[in-house]
């Protein structure tokens, strides 16, 4: 799976959730939501993923219960909770090099290609940067354990320090990356541009038909 | 034959009514290295920027003055900058070492084959040879700042412009980077840095050039400029050696390294 | 009376490897003391063991009379103060103010007296004139010290400090110094991580020195200094006033500024010293 193709990977993490869109009824997404769980499960440490999706889907089923009637409810808790499965595999598959070099190989420019690559490369970044400033604050004395409201008060201390520092290391970061030449007016040579295969392009055609044809079907 | 000229340089960042920079004429010629000092907020970090034709380009604000670098066509002028904090120099596009190096010179639009050998040069030059196939996420501080200046030694510019290159690195780490400065000078490449490490400064460079709120004080070679004490009352001090002699109540010039000190007349 | 700090057979490894083997020591209150070490040696992780971030493979890391390995980082804020080597990290308000008000509110100290305690800290760094910036808008060497203010305030009995020179000009590291002997003239233990030899022999008084993870030095910091092989072998610079003390021969070997430049002084108006003075010429 993670030899595939960056664009084949992003075709099958759009797959997923589109079908569950666009598929009428209620078996389209909970096969969808299977897939991606499957997907999922075939990455490192995936209860772990798991449980962030679960964690990140459940404010939505909650007021999804409290607005809708359970059926639809249901329905859409299935949906969104399939985009982020979906989003949780490819967000652990897609290393942000290949993307970038993957695009590159097809004629991007380097800046461009680096806006895209370079946001899922900053992910772990960013987390161990959060890491440090929770670290940070507790040696300060803030609690972070205990009590609900203890860990609420905590992450909402953090939130607001990570957005501004990683906003502030942005100007030095562009610098940075300016001087080894991202602006260059010159073709990027590609390094190590990921393998494609005819199956792989077929089967993205694929995939982007099904869709077309679950639209149409859904519009008809 | 100058490969930086800065004549009569005045720069003001976006939104400021201050200039960082006043009136600031400078020139680096080939083979030689120039320490920049100065305290904190004197517009080292800016300076170097535009040398590195970030500054306006990249950073905003108006420029005024000549900047010319003159080195081969390379695109960006033939010319890099290494910044004092790691983590932010990143691209993050490589999963081991040797690709993070590689970045620069793809840029570029170098053939592979000249890539693959001046990253492999470039990497033994920066002590990190036998990091090549690490994950760079996976390196202390001090090995990434090396790793980040073998990324700029790749590309073999032709002005190397470094902004306290050795504030993560220990002892043995910053004496090799000194080493590498003094290798890259050697070989034709003009050299500006700016370091707090004053005791570095007279072994490293020919010239000494002192900023203060953005205006050029002193320039010259180190035992003049340290000779100066305007430059310890107002501005970052000397090395170590020098501050005894002064101390002592001796009157300047004073001896800026161990072995002028112990160098019979 | 009971140490500040005390280290007891530590050992930790990181993912298999070990990183701390068997360390043991010992600061008093109002000993200044230098974790030195080349980069990877250990300093840092045994920060995190005395900050409670990490749990003690074996051994037992006492913060006056609480044990680490028991305490929440949290909780063991009320004993000990550690500056980290990044302040970009440390740093959460809007002003430098309410960031080191931030330490003594989180505590629960009542809001007077926590405004005092904030007062005295910018008071004690210079800070009084930034205290109303943000702390992005202030130059990053700048930004270490509004991170040590923030230490500060929590009134800390044992200080730790990771690097805190890396950057700073002789004025601003003059303001840490000031700090250092303050404190731990008040009591306070000062353990301050770094690599940069030639401050800590001027500040500290005793060094303790790790290499692979073990102490293999603990003792006075000019003794240490007086030993250019050791300090060679340990990847550590000598400070240029003891390699200045020995290349000169100066009587009694000082090794630091103010106790070499009355020898110097000697020396010269004696003409004991070769250096006469220079024109200006390249060195």
């Amino acid at each position: 799976m993670s030899g595939l193709h960056p664009y084949t990977q992003l075709a099958l993490a759009t797959l997923l959730p589109a079908l569950a869109w666009l598929v009428p009824g209620p078996r389209a997404p909970a096969i969808a939501l299977a897939a991606a769980v499957a997907l999922v499960l075939g990455t490192p440490r995936p209860l772990r993923r798991l449980a962030a999706v679960a964690v990140a889907a459940a404010p939505f089923w909650l007021f999804l219960f409290l607005l809708h009637p359970p059926a639809r409810a249901a329905l859409v808790g299935l949906r969104l909770t399939t985009l982020l499965g979906a989003a949780a595999w490819v967000g652990a598959l897609l290393a942000p090099g290949r993307l970038v070099e993957a695009l590159v190989a097809r004629g991007w420019s380097a800046r461009a290609a680096y806006l895209l690559g370079g946001t899922l490369a900053a992910v772990p970044l960013v987390r161990a940067h959060a890491r440090r400033i929770g670290e940070a604050q507790r040696c300060r004395g803030l609690a972070t354990r205990g009590a609900l409201v203890t860990r609420l008060r905590a992450v909402h201390a953090l939130v607001l320090p990570l957005v501004l520092s990683v906003l502030h290391q942005l100007d030095e970061r562009v610098l940075a990356l300016e001087t080894r030449g991202l602006g260059a007016a010159v073709h990027r040579t590609p390094l190590d541009p990921p393998a494609d295969s005819p199956a792989q392009a077929a089967a993205r055609w694929g995939a982007a038909a099904a869709c077309l044809a679950a639209l149409a079907a859904r519009i008809a | 034959m100058t490969r930086l000229s800065l004549e009569r340089v005045s720069f003001w960042y976006p939104a400021s009514d201050r200039p960082a920079l006043c009136d600031v004429s400078l020139r680096v010629g080939r083979g030689e290295i120039v320490a920049l000092v100065g305290n904190v907020g004197a517009g080292c970090s800016t300076l170097l920027c535009v040398a590195a034709g970030l500054a306006p380009r990249v950073t905003g604000g108006r420029l005024d003055g000549r900047v010319e670098c003159a080195g081969p066509e390379t695109a960006g002028g033939g010319r890099v900058l290494l910044l004092p904090a790691p983590w932010t120099q990143l691209s993050g596009m490589g999963v081991t070492v040797r690709d993070e190096v590689a970045f620069g010179p793809a840029n570029l639009g170098w053939p592979l084959e000249r890539i693959r050998v001046a990253g492999e040069r470039a990497m033994a030059r920066a002590g990190v040879a036998d990091l090549a196939d690490r994950d760079p996420l996976t390196l202390s501080g001090g090995e990434l700042q090396r790793v980040m200046l073998a990324g700029v030694l790749t590309m073999e510019p032709a002005l190397l412009l470094l902004d306290e290159p050795t504030a993560e690195l220990d002892g043995d780490g910053a004496a090799a980077l000194w080493a590498v400065a003094r290798e890259e000078a050697g070989r034709g490449a003009a050299v500006l840095v700016a370091t707090s490490d004053l005791d570095a400064v007279p072994d490293l460079a020919s010239r000494v050039v002192w900023l203060a709120d953005g205006a050029v004080r002193a320039d010259g070679a180190p035992a003049a400029v340290f000779a100066d004490d305007a430059i310890w009352r107002e501005g970052p001090g000397g090395p170590a050696v020098a501050d005894v002699w002064r101390a002592a109540g001796l009157a300047p010039p004073w001896p800026v390294s161990v072995t002028a000190a112990a160098r019979a007349r | 009376m009971t140490p500040a700090l005390s280290c007891e057979r530590l050992s930790f490894a990181y993912g298999g490897r070990p990183v701390l083997r068997d360390v043991s020591c010992v600061v008093a209150p109002g000993e200044r003391v230098a974790l030195i070490g080349r980069n990877g040696a250990g300093k840092t992780t045994l920060t995190r063991l005395v900050a409670g971030l990490e749990r003690a493979a074996s051994g037992t890391v006492r913060v006056g009379d609480w044990d680490a390995g028991r305490h929440r980082p949290d909780e063991l804020a009320r004993r000990v103060a550690v500056v980290f080597q990044h302040a970009d990290q440390q740093l959460f308000a809007r002003t430098v103010r309410e960031d080191v008000a931030f330490g003594p509110l989180a505590l629960g100290v009542p809001g007077p007296e926590a405004g005092v305690r904030v007062a005295a800290a910018l008071a004690e760094l210079d800070l009084g004139s930034v205290a109303s910036e943000h702390p992005y808008d202030l130059p990053p060497p700048v930004r270490k010290l509004a991170a040590l203010a923030g230490a500060l305030a929590l009134a800390p009995s044992l200080l730790v400090l990771d690097e805190p020179t890396t950057g700073l000009d002789r004025a601003l590291r003059a303001r840490v110094a000031r700090v250092i002997r303050a404190r731990a003239a008040a009591g306070c233990a000062v353990l301050v991580v770094t690599h940069d030899v030639a401050f800590a022999v001027e500040v500290l008084d005793r060094a303790l020195v790790l290499d692979g993870g073990a102490v293999v030095f603990d003792g006075a910091i000019a003794e240490l200094c007086r030993d250019p092989t050791r300090l060679r072998t340990l990847g550590l610079r000598e400070p240029p006033v003891a390699a200045l003390s020995r290349a000169l021969d100066l009587p009694g070997r000082p090794v630091r500024i103010d106790d070499a430049a009355p020898i110097v002084a000697a020396c010269c108006a004696s003409g004991g010293l070769p250096y006469i003075g220079e024109s200006h010429g390249p060195t």
